[in-house]
């Protein structure tokens, strides 16, 4: 756990230093820019309720390709599974009157089955014809981006518009922000709550975690694989369409064209640099979001493009990997140099 | 028969750049990497095509850089997956990422646009008239006049069937592959027959990248490569490497990539035509696994 800490704080300090270089290199200074992308991000009232709402969607699909790699499944399907839970949570919130105590919890189960409606068709591939989840899902986003985009020209078109989008959700399944705060935050960290429990401290966990590093130490071991598998995919894919969900929820009230596309593989981004652990998920997804929303600020005050923060994510992913790997090996060999020191005495 | 015509041109510039990723994925398929980062090395191309045609005034250059800008790609992908070894699924997502990245920031940074640029100045790659055959009738209409590209990688098909199943480098192609350590212990390092096969697939990935954004169109578009380098993996996967089938799969793509063209006048909405090649996808993995049960 501290060498994951250790190596983690290393490679986000070296992805920085790699990000000042290039900064520098395009003639930007480094320090105006990252103090920028802190004071808009982190060190200001509005700034950090932004930072913190839009981690939301972040840290949500993130625990979902996070439990998915962990436990087997190679789920690269969140940005489908993202737009079919918005999609449940828009066609509940625009044709069910109801008062939100009953509205807004019959949504988040709206956005919840729709996600895993669309992981679970995977999961059904899969055990069925023996179709390959992770191909199979990528290309079931593409199949769901382009389906949402016809919903909303369509039959859920809002005259009143210019561009593709729904009318707006009864007012009954809005979110209120409290304190610049939306309130979906709440129901984010009570989700990654559960999964922190379900995974470190469950039974169904400890045997999804098993399955993920030897499937076939689990099956002798006695778990139901085939049927985990099902289940992992499922709970999966609900996360990802509650992050789907609540952004409507939260956000526009509607879903409008392109909605999560910018989070789309962002949550795969985050389950890979924080090793699928649950809690790394949680941190990496705030470092991620005061990143995006720092960009922002940035952009407005220095002449750095807010792209850039893309580029740095990416360094990021690439050096905490990387990172990981040779420190674990370095790490080894002092062990070992310890050890044989020990030995000699 | 006007139509016809119209279909198969379709379906020859629709499978172009998937041909060309997926026989540059072969390589590393042969060689034992699990390689996802055609799709990123596609965007590269495309994205430094464009900056050389556009600045050197010479589509030939576009394409020399594209290539470079596909190499340095492989090379972040040697320097992590086969030096540092890092998972290569990591890795493969993590360059992909850092591909949609690196070019939406520079698009802003140096063409100072969102989106898309699309410019006079570029230099698109020119259509070929094949000497002998634009003089036959039917065949000349159907197999002349294309864009240069599409001959390259017709060529490239036939080259690389030729260099893996015939040459020595092939079949130390095949044995890192197979047994890698068998292949290190008499001589030849696994680890170097990967790296070239990872600069011979960043070769074909830049060209493709090319054809993508100087062949039918001059434009550069963020994330244009849409899922073209994930399905040529398919492709890869589909037939295990063999470079014929992954010809023949290609132009199925192709095809139904025209199909989408095709239909865009008709009743159906564009956005159910659009999906046709990502449908296309998985029935092709659901053939796949049927004919793999029967033969179990």
């Amino acid at each position: 756990m501290r060498k994951q800490v250790l190596s983690g704080l290393l490679g986000v300090l070296a992805a920085f230093v790699i990000g000042a270089l290039v900064l520098l290199f395009q003639g930007f200074n480094p320090v105006t820019t990252y103090g920028a992308l802190l004071q808009y991000s982190l060190f200001s009232a509005s700034g950090f309720a932004a930072t913190v709402t839009r981690a939301v969607p972040l840290i949500l699909t993130g625990l979902s390709a996070s439990i998915a790699f962990a436990s087997g499944p190679v789920n690269l399907g969140q940005p489908g599974q993202l737009i079919m839970g918005a999609l449940g949570v828009a066609l509940v919130g625009l044709f069910v009157r109801l008062p939100p105590v009953f509205l807004i919890p019959l949504c988040i189960l709206a956005s919840l089955l729709g996600g895993a409606l669309w992981s679970g068709l995977a999961a059904l591939l899969k055990r069925a014809f023996a179709m390959d989840e992770f191909i199979v899902t990528l290309m079931l986003n593409f199949i769901a981006d382009y389906f949402a985009l016809w919903v909303i020209t369509y039959p859920l078109f809002d005259p009143s518009a210019l561009s593709p989008m729904t009318r707006r959700i009864s007012t009954a399944a809005w979110l209120p922000d409290l304190g610049g705060v939306n309130t979906s935050v709440l129901f984010m960290v009570f989700a990654a709550v559960v999964c922190w429990l379900i995974m470190s401290r469950g039974r169904s966990g400890y045997e999804w975690r098993m399955t993920g590093q030897n499937s076939l130490f689990a099956r002798i071991g006695g778990c139901k694989v085939d049927a985990n598998y099902v289940r992992v995919m499922l709970v999966t894919g609900a996360l990802a369409g509650l992050a789907g969900g609540l952004m409507v929820m939260g956000g526009p009230h509607r879903f409008v064209k392109g909605l999560g596309a910018n989070y789309a593989w962002d949550g795969i981004m985050i389950a890979v640099v924080a090793g699928s652990g649950v809690s790394g998920t949680f941190l990496y997804g705030l470092l991620f979001s005061a990143l995006q929303q720092g960009a922002i600020g940035m952009e407005l005050v220095t002449a750095v493009p807010s792209e850039f923060i893309d580029v740095l994510q990416a360094v990021i992913v690439l050096v905490v990997v990387a990172g990981r790997v040779s420190l674990n090996m370095v790490f080894d060999w002092l062990a070992t140099r310890q050890k044989l020191k020990e030995s000699a005495e | 028969m006007n139509v016809l015509f119209g279909l198969f041109s379709a379906m020859l510039i629709g499978a172009t750049p998937i041909l060309l990723a997926a026989i540059g994925g072969t390589f590393t398929f042969y060689a034992g990497i699990f390689n996802i980062a055609m799709e990123g090395m596609m965007l590269v191309g495309a994205f430094c095509a464009v900056l050389g045609s556009f600045f050197l005034h010479s589509w030939f250059l576009g394409i020399l850089c594209a290539v470079a800008g596909a190499l340095v790609m492989a090379g972040i992908f040697v320097l992590f997956a086969v030096r540092l070894h890092t998972d290569e699924f990591l890795t493969g997502i993590a360059l992909n990422l850092f591909a949609v990245g690196l070019t939406t920031f520079l698009l802003r940074d140096i063409f100072h646009v969102k989106g898309a640029f699309t410019d006079a100045g570029i230099r698109a790659i020119p259509a070929v008239k094949l000497p002998l055959i634009d003089g036959i009738p039917i065949l000349g209409r159907l197999l002349s006049g294309y864009n240069a590209i599409i001959y390259v990688a017709a060529l490239v098909t036939v080259l690389a069937a030729f260099v893996i199943f015939r040459t020595r480098f092939g079949l130390r192609l095949r044995a890192a592959g197979y047994n890698a350590v068998c292949l290190s212990s008499s001589g030849v390092p696994a680890s170097t027959i990967r790296i070239w096969s990872l600069i011979v697939c960043a070769v074909c990935c830049g060209l493709a990248g090319a054809y993508l954004s100087l062949g039918s169109v001059r434009l550069f578009a963020e994330n244009m490569s849409a899922g073209r380098g994930w399905i040529s993996l398919t492709a890869v996967i589909l037939v295990s490497g063999n470079p014929w089938g992954i010809a023949i799969i290609s132009l199925l793509f192709g095809f139904f990539d025209g199909l989408t063209v095709f239909l865009q006048g008709s009743r159906i909405p564009t956005q159910f035509t659009a999906m046709i090649p990502y449908v296309a996808t998985l029935v092709s993995l659901y053939l796949y696994s049927v004919r793999k049960r029967r033969q179990a």
